[in-house]
């Protein structure tokens, strides 16, 4: 037996080597290919860190600039300026470190940091110039923003509203406004600790002295109404029982019970109708067209509770996104609409936009933008296209189709069903449009929340809309007006 | 000169000449380098030549060039690259803590006025790192002047071995030693806090060399054979028996996986070198593999589940998370949801975790460690232009992190270099030695290092769990730099004997010699 060591020896360098030559890897592993990952990771605050000494990239919409970097003088630090910080800042967001809205979620791109620009200047960097940031081109038309945004505050000032309105055949969100809302350049970088200051003010949050801006709180001016919350969407929900009947094998013109009052099942609650005479009067029943235009509560409240059933109408919200969160942009989605499993009973006031049932106004917008475009939901999104410092172009919008909710027949019976709202129905006063109207009327509070969610032009669809305010009235009162006046603004381009 | 029975009689000097211009002329590189380094870290930090540059800089200057002169004058033919490789990591290390000393002033106050309890003996200190420097290369020379035969160590393996164990058992003494970062391995004495298992670590592998020596006949041949396996007696089992309890008593009392991986790696890999066993390596890995599997299922040793369930993902634990029993992560940083349960809010961070009935953990260092590392990308963000301070114990444990960033992975590349030319001279020393106690003694310690490395290197890049060791030569800490110094004393006192031509010619020193009158 040979006991020379030299073999082993030999053998354990090569282990050890091998040890070493594994850490190589991993370290060629980590710096060379997942750097821009690390750099980029949401706990990784040096992000943010040296964000004010750059220019950050501007926002603009149809030309205008919204938002734009300044050095400061006498300070290497760069402020921001938002014009029309009101109105623009559901879409702008704001940035102060911290960040929201297209402000969060282009932040690497508008900082310059991103993988695009860094690529493309790489010889710079290495130079040690600064990065340049890009600048975000969104989709929004700004006059039409401005009109939405002073509509709802004239609407009610002391109460909370929202308007969308996306384009149907590309997904392109034109207004996306929502009151109340804040001033960007309050809690802009050079406002310092002010700016942070009246952020939790603006949070409702209770400030260093505990005291609480209780207008804040119950209004959330930070909240985008049109994303990020959901309301009792009202009447406006029979659209999605009505294309939940039309895809279970009824017409516009099939003949379904309109009743005066409908008892709800297994109690003794009776669910009136909001008026008496015309489809939802005595004679106990109507083509679906009528009760449609005239919202009968008891038609659709026993279509949902009891012809269709809770499975059907889940089956039905789940086309339309109901209970998912819609990214508009990364890191900008929606809050899901809710309208869970539940008793008939239940089933039967969900069923009217009432009980269990609450949506964000953006979903409620997909379901008017199916019935306008032959069935499809298109993608919605917020940003056209985004240019590097050189104007070059690094990201350009790529229209994408959601999902088919109903089949082009379904579509275009929905369709005739809103314009026959505004032709003989609940909102008469807007000819010019198609859409439902909803009055959400809920115990313990003096207000409706009015809806109004359709397309227009009536005959040729090209924008769909969802407008809500809150007030006493109805949608067809008070919302199909905005919806008018925005509309107009809208087309003119 | 009596040979050792196993000798190879082919066995030839690897090298007659020299190479003390080779070495002087890569020390001087080395130097170089050091105080480039400094120069950068001030230039880019403060804007001009740093003050201390003749101070730290010459320093370290005055000292590689006294241990030059030890090893041109009384090892002359030791391998040329290992003194320039240590000066270069040392030179590097200290460089990236003087760079991160003032940085991290800032860092104490602020936890200072926070309340939170700060560890003096924990904060990047240069100028104590120059002192452990000095007296680190002073060990050095001392080792290649005194050690002038290393088979003398031979004889006192047993005492070596015991003073191994006493150093190992010292920490665990009350009064004398305190739990520090969650791991038990320092000592205090005075002013001083000493991690006695650096030097343990060099005089276990004496022990085992001597040992293995003695006993690798009959361990090698004697045993039963199974297949391809030849199994060893079970008396002969008897000692590795004893490492295992050790090592594992070391995770116990210490809580230290990573110096109990050490300690067996290296005893494994000597075994193996010293009988040609691949059954013992075998037998080794396997029972390592259960001693850690029994250790996730006892209960009071949650902290090993928990490094490996952090080592896996580590984001849920980030400023702080919880592993529950049944295995679920739960996030209890402050600023989180409070985790309710049972309708109660039970707040958060560790008494929310100890309500739950979980084991608390915080992964932020080791991500902002990564974080570093990204940072830093292919060329780094250049040598006191990083924000490496932002990782906890960046001069530290998280030494090679901070490296990363300022130096990128060119200069990640270059230290592991460094790294693995140590070890390969090492190996090569092993390789060239006469005596089998020397090889084994040469081939355990040159195994440590790397094994050292990749425990710690490989923690902190997220290669394997993160265990505490300290990064050889780069890390602040005197323990660490002085074992280590001594560690390449010995290595370049053996390489000179192996080098040096057969001592026909020459008598070994201080005895009578034969003057060649022709």
């Amino acid at each position: 037996m040979n006991l020379n060591m030299d073999k082993p020896l030999r053998r354990v360098t090569i282990f050890a080597l091998l040890l070493i030559f594994a850490l190589m890897v991993q370290v060629n592993y980590i710096q060379g290919s997942q750097a821009e990952k690390l750099q980029t990771h949401k706990l990784n605050n040096r992000q943010f860190l040296d964000v004010f000494k750059r220019p950050r990239g501007k926002i603009l919409a149809g030309g205008e600039v919204l938002v734009y970097s300044k050095q400061q003088p006498n300070s290497e630090n760069y402020a921001r300026y938002y014009k029309d910080g009101e109105i623009f800042a559901p879409v702008t967001g704001f940035f102060n470190g911290g960040a929201s809205g297209i402000e969060r979620a282009y932040h690497s791109l508008l900082d310059g940091r991103d993988k695009r620009i860094t690529n493309q200047r790489w010889f710079d960097q290495f130079i040690g110039k600064p990065a340049i940031g890009a600048d975000v081109e969104t989709t929004i038309i700004p006059n039409a923003q401005r009109r939405a945004y002073r509509a709802l505050a004239q609407a009610n000032p002391n109460l909370r509203g929202a308007v969308v309105v996306m384009d149907v055949r590309t997904g392109a969100i034109v207004v996306m406004a929502s009151y109340p809302s804040f001033d960007p350049n309050e809690v802009a970088p050079q406002t310092g600790e002010k700016g942070a200051k009246r952020l939790v003010e603006l949070e409702g949050k209770p400030n260093d002295k505990g005291e609480v801006n209780e207008r804040n709180k119950r209004l959330k001016p930070l909240v985008n109404n049109v994303l990020e919350d959901t309301f009792f969407p009202g009447s406006s929900f029979k659209s999605v029982i009505a294309a939940a009947a039309l895809d279970n094998g009824l017409n516009k013109n099939s003949t379904v019970p309109a009743p005066s009052t409908y008892t709800l099942p297994g109690t003794n609650t009776q669910l009136p109708n909001s008026h008496e005479g015309g489809a939802c009067g005595g004679a106990g029943q109507a083509p679906l067209i009528l009760t449609f235009a005239e919202s009968c509560n008891t038609t659709y409240g026993i279509l949902g509770a009891e012809q269709l059933g809770i499975d059907k109408v889940l089956e039905t919200t789940k086309k339309f996104h109901y209970d998912q969160r819609i990214e508009v942009e990364p890191d900008l989605r929606t809050v899901p609409s809710k309208f869970p499993e539940m008793n008939q009973a239940e089933t039967a006031l969900a069923s009217i936009g009432q009980g269990n049932n609450t949506a964000t106004p953006l979903h409620m917008c997909l379901v008017a933008a199916a019935a306008a475009n032959d069935g499809r939901i298109m993608k919605p999104y917020l940003v056209q296209r985004v240019r590097a410092a050189d104007q070059s172009v690094i990201e350009e919008a790529d229209p994408q189709e959601l999902s088919r909710a109903m089949s082009p027949g379904q579509a275009e019976q929905l369709a005739d069903m809103m314009r026959e709202v505004t032709r003989t129905g609940t909102a008469r006063n807007v000819p010019q449009l198609a859409g439902k109207t909803g009055t959400a009327d809920f115990d313990g509070v003096e207000y409706n929340n009015r809806w109004f969610v359709g397309f227009a032009p009536a005959d040729k669809p090209r924008y769909a809309f969802a407008v809500i305010t809150q007030g006493i009235g109805s949608g067809g009162e008070a919302a199909a007006p905005i919806a008018a006046s925005v509309m107009r603004e809208v087309l003119k381009k | 000169m009596t040979s050792p029975p196993d000798r190879l009689p082919e066995q030839v000097p690897v090298a007659t000449q020299p190479r003390k211009g080779a070495s002087l002329a890569l020390l001087i590189f080395a130097m170089v380098m050091t105080l480039a380094a400094f120069a950068e870290v001030g230039l880019a930090r403060d804007g001009r030549i740093p003050t201390g540059l003749f101070g730290y800089g010459g320093g370290l200057v005055v000292l590689a060039g006294a241990a030059y002169y030890v090893q041109a004058r009384f090892a002359p033919y030791a391998d040329p690259l290992l003194l320039p490789l240590a000066t270069a990591l040392n030179g590097l290390g200290l460089a990236m803590i003087y760079r991160l000393d003032l940085s991290t002033s800032r860092d104490v106050q602020d936890a200072i006025r926070d309340g939170k309890k700060v560890v003096t003996s924990g904060l990047a200190s240069a100028g104590t790192q120059l002192q452990w420097t000095f007296v680190g290369i002073l060990l050095f020379a001392v080792t290649v002047l005194l050690l002038k035969d290393s088979k003398i160590l031979q004889r006192y393996m047993y005492t070596l071995g015991a003073c191994a164990i006493i150093l190992l058992l010292l920490p665990i003494v009350p009064g004398l030693g305190a739990e520090i970062n969650g791991a038990r391995v320092w000592i205090f004495i005075g002013p001083f806090s000493v991690q006695p298992g650096e030097f343990a670590k060099l005089l276990l592998v004496v022990f085992f060399a001597g040992y293995l020596v003695k006993k690798r006949q009959a361990m090698s041949l004697v045993g039963k054979k199974i297949g391809p396996l030849s199994l060893p007696r079970a008396r002969d089992l008897g000692p590795i028996m004893v490492i295992w309890l050790f090592g594992l008593g070391i995770l116990f009392v210490q809580k230290d996986l990573g110096t109990a991986l050490l300690y067996f790696g290296l005893f494994v890999s000597m075994l193996y070198i010293a009988t040609q066993r691949i059954s013992w390596v075998l037998i080794g890995v396997g029972m390592l593999a259960l001693g850690v599997l029994v250790a996730t299922q006892l209960p009071f040793l949650g902290h090993v589940n928990q490094r490996l369930s952090i080592w896996q993902n580590p984001e849920p634990y980030f400023d702080g998370g919880c592993l529950l029993p049944d295995g679920k992560v739960v996030s209890v940083a402050p600023g989180t949801e409070p985790y309710i349960q049972a309708g109660n809010t039970i707040g958060s961070g560790l008494t929310a975790c100890l309500k739950m009935g979980g084991d608390y953990a915080d992964s932020a260092q080791l991500m902002k460690g990564m974080f570093a590392l990204g940072e830093g990308g292919v060329l780094g963000k250049g040598l006191g232009q990083g924000e490496p301070w932002r990782t906890p114990l960046a001069f530290s444990d998280f030494i090679f992190d901070s490296m990363g960033e300022e130096l990128g992975l060119t200069g990640l590349m270059a230290i592991l270099l460094i790294y693995a030319l140590i070890v390969q001279r090492g190996m090569k020393t092993a390789i060239a030695a006469r005596d089998p106690f020397l090889k084994l003694f040469a081939g355990g310690v040159s195994f440590v290092l790397a094994l050292q490395v990749f425990v710690i290197v490989g923690g902190v890049t997220r290669l394997i769990p993160l265990t505490g060791l300290t990064t050889p030569f780069l890390a602040q800490g005197g323990s660490s730099l002085m074992a280590n110094w001594i560690l390449i004393g010995v290595l370049v006192r053996m390489s000179h004997q192996a080098r040096q031509p057969a001592p026909q010619s020459i008598q070994d020193e201080g005895m009578t010699q034969v003057v060649s009158l022709r």
